[in-house]
């Protein structure tokens, strides 16, 4: 970087998005897993207002994370990738209890965090509070975990259909979907 | 596979008339998939509803959930969050960052992924598979 640049207060090139599609490509490839796996893309993407104020509308909360399961190996805080903790069902849960949910069978950054706050993966608790205020109508009367498939058609075809079920029971007019 | 997998159900949710937002932390995976809405953090994987053990930082992230939800005007809104996970970016060069991995360490995680792989087409396969 030139002086002059120096001036205009650019951050390091570095401080960007990490690029995960490369990364994971550029990662397996080294490993020795030859075909490169291909992301979902498309290039038109659809869209659906909000039928009314969000102070009315019903809030469905959409998580990867998974319920702990005693016995099935180390789920955290801290714990390493632990593919036993899978699930592969779309499962529901009711939003007036409290759940401890873990995430230690997905990909999240275990080098700089421990996931030993559910809240920053699963913020039912949040999103309650955000009903008692009036800031949403109501949540949800359940929860839904989404099973997070290699298989895109598995998603696509088996398990979504299935997530949509869930909410039209439940009367959602709007989801929001934590990814881990 | 997670911020795909959101991604697929947020895009399927829209198409049937229900509104969404993602929140997530991997911009490139989800902005490639399409989705209507998605509320992005620079933040380490794990942690796309803010920061842990930060009360505000979680109110913060999901008002702007909220927001997004409301106001985005079109399809691909994506807002990212103001929010840093830490003044010095060094962290972003760990995650599966091949170029810092020793050639024993490669073949240590393809042994590891292996085994884990196993164990997935196990549960994947079993009779009632859980959840």
């Amino acid at each position: 970087m030139t002086g002059q640049e120096q001036d205009l207060g650019f951050a390091p090139e570095d401080d960007a998005p990490i690029p995960y599609m490369h990364r994971i490509w550029e990662y397996y490839q080294t490993l020795g897993y030859g075909t490169p796996y291909r992301w979902a893309h498309y290039a038109e993407v659809p869209f659906q207002p909000l039928k009314k104020p969000l102070a009315q509308c019903r809030v469905a909360l959409i998580t990867t994370a998974a319920p702990h399961q005693p016995g099935k190996g180390d789920q955290g805080p801290g714990a390493p990738y632990n593919a036993a903790a899978k699930f592969y069902r779309v499962y529901s849960g009711d939003t007036a209890l409290d759940h401890d949910l873990r995430i230690s069978h997905v990909a999240i950054d275990r080098v700089h965090t421990t996931a030993e706050d559910s809240n920053t993966y699963f913020p039912l608790p949040q999103l309650q509070r955000c009903a008692a205020a009036g800031r949403i109508g109501a949540v949800a009367p359940h929860f839904y975990g989404m099973p997070t498939n290699r298989s895109q058609r598995t998603t696509i075809e088996r398990d979504c259909p299935k997530l949509l079920a869930h909410c039209r029971a439940d009367g959602a007019d709007a989801a929001i979907l934590v990814a881990n | 596979m997670c911020h795909q997998t959101v991604s697929l159900a947020a895009r399927y949710l829209e198409e049937n008339g229900i509104a969404t937002v993602v929140m997530g932390c991997a911009k490139d995976i989800v902005e490639f998939c399409g989705v209507p809405r998605f509320l992005f953090s620079d933040f380490p994987l794990g942690n796309a509803a803010g920061r842990p053990k930060d009360s505000d930082s979680q109110a913060s992230t999901l008002e702007l959930a909220l927001r997004v939800l409301e106001v985005a005007p079109a399809p691909r809104t994506t807002v990212q969050s103001p929010l840093r996970w830490s003044e010095d970016p060094a962290w972003k060069l760990d995650y599966s960052n091949i170029d810092r991995l020793s050639a024993e360490e490669i073949q240590r995680r393809r042994e590891e992924f292996d085994r884990q792989k196993e164990i997935a087409k196990t549960i994947r396969e079993a009779p009632t598979a859980a959840g």
